[in-house]
């Protein structure tokens, strides 16, 4: 159990840079989807308002 | 003056035309697997009689085509153009001997539009495809975005230098390694990574959406293959609509959206360099067009009431848009519903975005932001030296990967290659306005053929004309050839016409 958890530790700080890349890169396409569902909010809210 | 052609020019190309053949003839015995696991065993003669024409046709013209010359940039540029058009021809027989598609041409417009990464399709019946079929035309994508050019070089490539040409003559001018045979495995890497991801999500999702195990996996694989190549096939005619799902459509997103991102980008970010998000002008170009266009488009379908609420412009326009710009092609509007009830200005705002298309260096097509990025920032330092003393200076510059100024020579080649794409854009919608479309529609099917998107107005069917067919099959191999290829090409049939060949 031990040895497999320093394993997993050791895999996880060889391909640390890759891990959170791949996470970076996911967020980088979560942000684009936030931001253009808050811009469909607005253009409804807007014409609500008009 | 232009030298005269020799036949050792013919060579050359002829000779690494063949080798790279030779690897098709491998790739189209890969869609057997598929048809021996799905028991679809009257389908397996077909790709062994694709592939056994390629090996005989290819060894042939090895034999006599072999030659020590070194490879130039001119046979490079024309070996780019000629293995896309050779490669379609030998691909398109077994969707031609299977009757996926209608006719031999509709087969070259189905294939062109697989290697292309593309997405429009001349497919019949895509429903009721054998499994080995369908995953041949996503296959196709897979090929085509990571290269099949680069793929090949990458296993057959002698000296570092014929690679280095033929990888410029694709369009695709990297610098992850000065290796260009370890940056090949790179890219191949990364893709296969991001493909394996998508394809588990894929899966996952639609298993959670009730679907069987069985089907669930066979889509998210092609699924995921179409989005990472930014592709936009899909085993169902429904496409990405099929299994109704919100979060299938995320993924997708996902995926999609990661495809588009250049593989220098990647490699930086995937290294540690995460700070490249927040700096690379390229994702700065995209994300700005991209939440412009989603505003525009968004804004306009609900001023014309097409769509009531927030979730359904996010599932309608920002998808549409977001599949447009990054030149994917999945759709979560029919045809028919983006001709008959999307305003005109939605098709023309659409037209425009996906000619401007996604990063360089990535399976996207269009102009391509880091292009538009730095015609913006020459427009800006022109205004700047306008509004500066005579002897001021003034200097510009952006950052991808690293900082490198903005020079007169790079500003004019992204100028260039723009140009192109709108003359090629023009020419398109002419043509297609001939044959009797209406020019909104003709645009937007336009813009979707030279950026190799894939969204469909409609015009493209079975039924299209067949002289509108081999001017879409032109549009997408210009496009994803960035014209200049195409340009030295032509030249070089040009120059042997007039000058003739000499013999050394």
């Amino acid at each position: 159990m031990e040895r497999r958890r320093s394993g997993l530790r050791a895999f996880l700080k060889k391909n640390f840079d890759f891990i959170t890349g791949i996470l970076s890169e996911v967020g980088l396409t979560a942000v684009i989807m936030v931001v253009a569902f808050i811009i469909c909010v607005m253009l409804v809210l807007i014409k609500s308002m008009i | 003056m232009i030298p005269a052609l020799t036949r050792e020019d013919f060579k050359v190309i002829g000779f690494n035309l063949c080798r790279i053949g030779n690897i098709l003839g491998f790739l189209l015995l890969v869609p057997i697997i598929v048809a021996v696991i799905y028991r679809e065993f009257d389908i397996v003669p077909h790709f062994i009689i694709a592939s056994s024409i390629t090996f005989i046709l290819c060894n042939v013209g090895i034999h006599f085509l072999k030659t020590d010359k070194k490879m130039e940039v001119k046979h490079a540029l024309c070996l780019a153009a000629v293995a896309w058009i050779f490669c379609m021809m030998l691909a398109a027989i077994p969707l031609w001997s299977t009757r996926t598609t209608g006719s031999y041409l509709d087969a070259n417009f189905e294939t062109m539009s697989g290697f292309t990464t593309t997405g429009l399709s001349l497919a019949q019946g895509l429903d009721h495809l054998p499994y080995s079929i369908n995953f041949y035309r996503h296959f196709l994508q897979f090929v085509g975005g990571i290269g099949i050019i680069v793929v090949s070089l990458m296993i057959l490539s002698k000296s570092e230098m014929s690679s280095v040409l033929a990888f410029k003559g694709e369009a695709r001018e990297m610098g992850i390694r000065p290796n260009i045979v370890r940056s090949s495995r790179i890219i191949l890497g990364i893709a296969l990574t991001f493909m394996v991801i998508g394809a588990v999500l894929f899966s996952v999702v639609a298993i959670g959406e009730g679907a069987n195990i069985g089907t669930s996996i066979f889509d998210g694989v092609n699924y995921s293959m179409a989005a990472f190549s930014t592709g936009g096939f899909a085993p169902h005619s429904q496409n990405i609509l099929f299994y109704h799902s919100t979060l299938y459509e995320i993924v997708a997103l996902v995926i999609f959206l990661i495809g588009s991102f250049n593989f220098t980008f990647h490699y930086a970010v995937l290294s540690g360099k995460r700070r490249e998000i927040f700096k690379n002008i390229e994702i700065k170009t995209m994300f700005i067009v991209l939440m412009l266009s989603t505003l525009v488009i968004s804004g306009l379908l609900l001023y014309f009431n097409v769509y009531p609420s927030a979730s359904i412009l996010f599932r309608k326009a920002f998808f549409q848009a977001a599949s447009a710009q990054t030149t994917t092609g999945f759709g979560t509007v029919y045809p028919a519903q983006i001709a008959g009830i999307w305003p005109s200005a939605v098709l023309f705002m659409m037209s425009i975005i996906m000619v401007i298309g996604a990063c360089a260096n990535s399976t996207g097509g269009g102009i391509k932001a880091i292009r538009i990025g730095i015609i913006v920032k020459s427009f800006f330092r022109e205004v700047k030296k306008a509004l500066s003393p005579g002897s001021a200076v003034v200097t510009e510059k952006f950052h991808h990967i690293e900082d490198t100024p903005l020079t007169d020579t790079i500003a004019r080649g992204a100028m260039l290659i723009a140009l192109g794409y709108i003359i090629l854009f023009v020419v398109g919608t002419t043509a297609t306005v001939l044959c009797g479309y209406n020019a909104s529609s003709s645009m937007y099917e336009t813009g979707s053929a030279v950026g190799n998107v894939g969204l469909s107005s409609g015009i493209t069917s079975p039924a299209m004309p067949v002289p509108l067919k081999i001017t879409y099959i032109f549009l997408m191999w210009a496009g994803r050839l960035e014209i200049m290829a195409v340009l030295v090409l032509m030249g070089f049939v040009i120059l042997a016409l007039r000058k003739g060949v000499r013999r050394r």
